[in-house]
């Protein structure tokens, strides 16, 4: 806090005290939400949005226990210690009663044990490794804190893959071989083993496995390597590398292979129009898309789209129902005393906007028929999004790519 | 093979647009210029606005766009460095403050968003087998083409006479009648605008980031210290050995190892030959 700001918030503690002698009851303090996200990027942009959203509509129904929802943003960036700066401002400084917020797995494992030293109870909405809600039962007392609401997590989406592989490459396209490629990154090095498995077990020759640095800008030898590879398919799981990058030159250079997978900034309801159309036929996972998953996910669409110009990327429906299930355990319990809540929160049952919200024993989000699931939805032209996987929820046939289809 | 062989000149084009430039600019002037990645960065910005924002056509855009930063760079060098020039650290100092606003000020105007500038080229080309996008094909073209007009311009003209004299000797150079100072400016301008061009052409197949200018200074900076600075073979030599040998890890052994290669290559030379391949020399 600037120095001069110092004064002005001695002077509204000095009011606030004087109002709870007037009238102990308006001057109830708020409830604090902390959001530690990367405001510089679009996942967090919408964290912050979605949890401003229901923060409002909650506040607008009288609050939780008549008090109101307050929202404050910490940037966390993409890197470790940002990250913890962001925690620690937000609980000593802020003391926030709740975070919700998250993106980069390798930042939020480092914030984990300044989360659990402050006693705050954190729902991540961002980062997918599985190590984050794996110390929830090796350390419950000190790790009780932790939940995920978002997204499942890199296991199962790597099972959501192998389904994807496995269905709709080989059941239905006949496509036997695959490559992969990810980015070096913890979350990607989680699932790349699992998704190999499963697809060898499925009957599908991974021809090649690799990963590229974070920063790469020259993604033609991989190319080369996977063309020479003899693949019919390359699976991408990337989320912090330039998506644009990688699909402009997969592009530009023709490469003959259809592309698809994880491709956390292709999620981006721009990006069609970032890269000049070079995404049609590109195929991405995603959490949620403007389909009646539940009865919240179109008027909560397009509320987003209305109040923020773009459609919401995974984060902010994350945060949009964290703020909800936070709010209504806070109501259950009748308390915001954390370890009250916990026990709430652990209950949670919740129709959020993806699907059903339910926590296993590992406070982490649970995945299934009528919950959180990847759709895997493909980049068509003029930017339209099919489903095209899982089958019975698809809205159209799977394309390929312009050079391959004569 | 084939794919090495082509895929490794574009980038070592590329590399060595961005550090000629570099290595020019202190060869003449002994400016060690750290917001050179700077002149990369807002010429693929300015490529951008003009193209995606104000629709100009990219042909006209793209000189539009060297010719500003060319113009900011001469800015740059008049009022700020030329005031610091006596001292070495404060050059270094004002130019590390100008990469660091510059940055910042596209953070604040565009945000972090990932921009996109359009292709000269759309079309693919198949060489030998290789397939290479036409954009690529282009930036190689123009980076040979440059360095030769630079190499003719420096080596023909009395202008280029006149640069060569400043850099061998600034002061006599000046008893001789030559104007120093605009000599300075002329070059930092030629360098701002190489850099300015190499963003350019790669931003539509890499893409616009306000930090797009640290990687290609990082990289510009290796080159020099291998190639020897103040020496333009020796850069255009370092960016050929960086350039393939990036190439040749990337196909030989992994994507993920590429960025190490200047690293080491730095490392190596610092050790073996600080002054670099062909350093101790001036400018030519």
């Amino acid at each position: 806090m600037s120095s001069f700001m110092r004064p002005l918030s001695a002077a509204s503690l000095i009011v606030a005290g004087a109002l709870a002698i007037i009238n102990p009851a308006t001057a109830q303090q708020t409830i604090k939400i902390g959001v530690p996200t990367s405001v510089q990027l679009q996942v967090g942009r919408d964290t912050q949005n979605a949890a401003k959203l229901a923060a409002e509509e909650i506040n607008a129904k009288g609050g939780v226990l008549g008090r109101k929802l307050e929202i404050v943003v910490a940037d966390e960036t993409e890197n470790p210690e940002q990250g913890i700066a962001a925690i620690k401002k937000l609980t000593a400084d802020e003391k926030v009663n709740v975070l919700i917020g998250g993106y980069t797995s390798g930042v939020t494992l480092a914030q984990l044990p300044h989360i659990s030293s402050a006693k705050t109870i954190y729902i991540g909405v961002g980062a997918a490794s599985p190590a984050i809600t794996a110390k929830v039962k090796s350390d419950y007392d000190n790790y009780k804190y932790i939940f995920r609401a978002f997204p499942i997590n890199a296991a199962h989406q790597a099972r959501a893959l192998v389904d994807f592989i496995n269905g709709k490459l080989k059941g239905e396209l006949k496509m036997t071989k695959i490559a992969i490629v990810g980015e070096n990154a913890k979350w990607v090095q989680d699932l790349v083993p699992i998704l190999k498995k499963g697809a060898t077990e499925g009957g599908t020759e991974v021809k090649l496995a690799e990963f590229f640095d974070t920063s790469t800008s020259d993604f033609s030898p991989l190319f080369a390597k996977v063309k020479d590879s003899g693949a019919q398919y390359l699976i991408v799981v990337l989320s912090h590398a330039s998506s644009d990058i990688f699909v402009k030159q997969w592009h530009d250079a023709q490469v003959p292979i259809p592309i698809g997978g994880i491709d956390v900034k292709s999620q981006d309801a721009d990006f069609f129009t970032r890269v000049s159309g070079k995404a049609n036929a590109e195929t991405v996972g995603m959490f949620a898309i403007r389909a009646p998953l539940t009865p919240k996910t179109i008027p909560f669409w397009d509320e987003f789209v209305k109040r923020f110009g773009t459609a919401p990327v995974y984060t902010g429906i994350g945060a949009y129902d964290s703020v909800y299930i936070y709010a209504d355990a806070v109501k259950r319990a009748n308390s915001i005393e954390p370890d009250a809540v916990i026990k709430e929160l652990e209950k949670t049952d919740h129709v959020g906007i993806a699907g059903k919200l339910v926590f296993d024993e590992l406070h982490d989000v649970k995945t299934g028929p009528g919950m959180q699931n990847l759709l895997f939805v493909q980049w068509q032209k003029n930017g339209e999004r099919v489903v095209v996987w899982p089958k019975e929820a698809a809205t159209g046939p799977m394309i390929s790519p312009p050079w391959m289809s004569n | 093979m084939l794919q090495i062989l082509i895929y490794g000149a574009v980038s070592s084009a590329i590399y060595a647009m961005l550090a000629v430039g570099f290595t020019l600019i202190f060869g003449v002037a002994r400016i060690l210029n750290l917001a050179h990645g700077s002149f990369y960065a807002l010429g693929a910005y300015a490529a951008y606005v003009l193209t995606s924002l104000l629709g100009v056509p990219l042909f006209l855009a793209a000189p539009i766009a060297v010719l500003l930063v060319a113009g900011f760079g001469v800015l740059m060098e008049r009022f700020l460095v030329r005031p610091l020039r006596a001292s070495q650290l404060a050059v270094l100092m004002i130019t590390l403050a100008v990469s660091l606003a510059v940055e910042q000020a596209l953070f604040i105007t565009f945000g972090s968003e990932y921009r996109n500038v359009p292709s000269f080229v759309a079309d693919k080309l198949s060489i030998g087998g290789v397939d290479i996008g036409g954009q690529r094909l282009l930036a190689l073209v123009a980076g040979v083409l440059v360095l030769l007009l630079l190499w003719l311009f420096i080596q023909r003209t009395r202008l280029g006479a006149a640069i060569l004299a400043v850099s061998q000797d600034p002061e006599a150079a000046q008893y001789m009648g030559i104007p120093t100072n605009r000599i300075f400016s002329i070059v930092m301008a030629i360098s701002a605008g190489t850099a300015a061009l190499a963003g350019v052409l790669v931003s539509p197949f890499l893409t616009v980031q306000p930090t797009m200018g640290l990687l290609p200074m990082v990289k510009a900076f290796a080159i020099v210290i291998v190639g020897g600075l103040g020496s333009i073979p020796g850069s255009i030599i370092a960016s050929l050995i960086l350039g393939y040998s990036e190439t040749i890890v990337a196909y030989m052994i992994s994507t993920s190892w590429t960025e190490l290669v200047s690293l080491v290559a730095v490392v190596v030379t610092l050790m073996i030959r600080p002054s670099g391949i062909l350093g101790r020399r001036a400018a030519f």
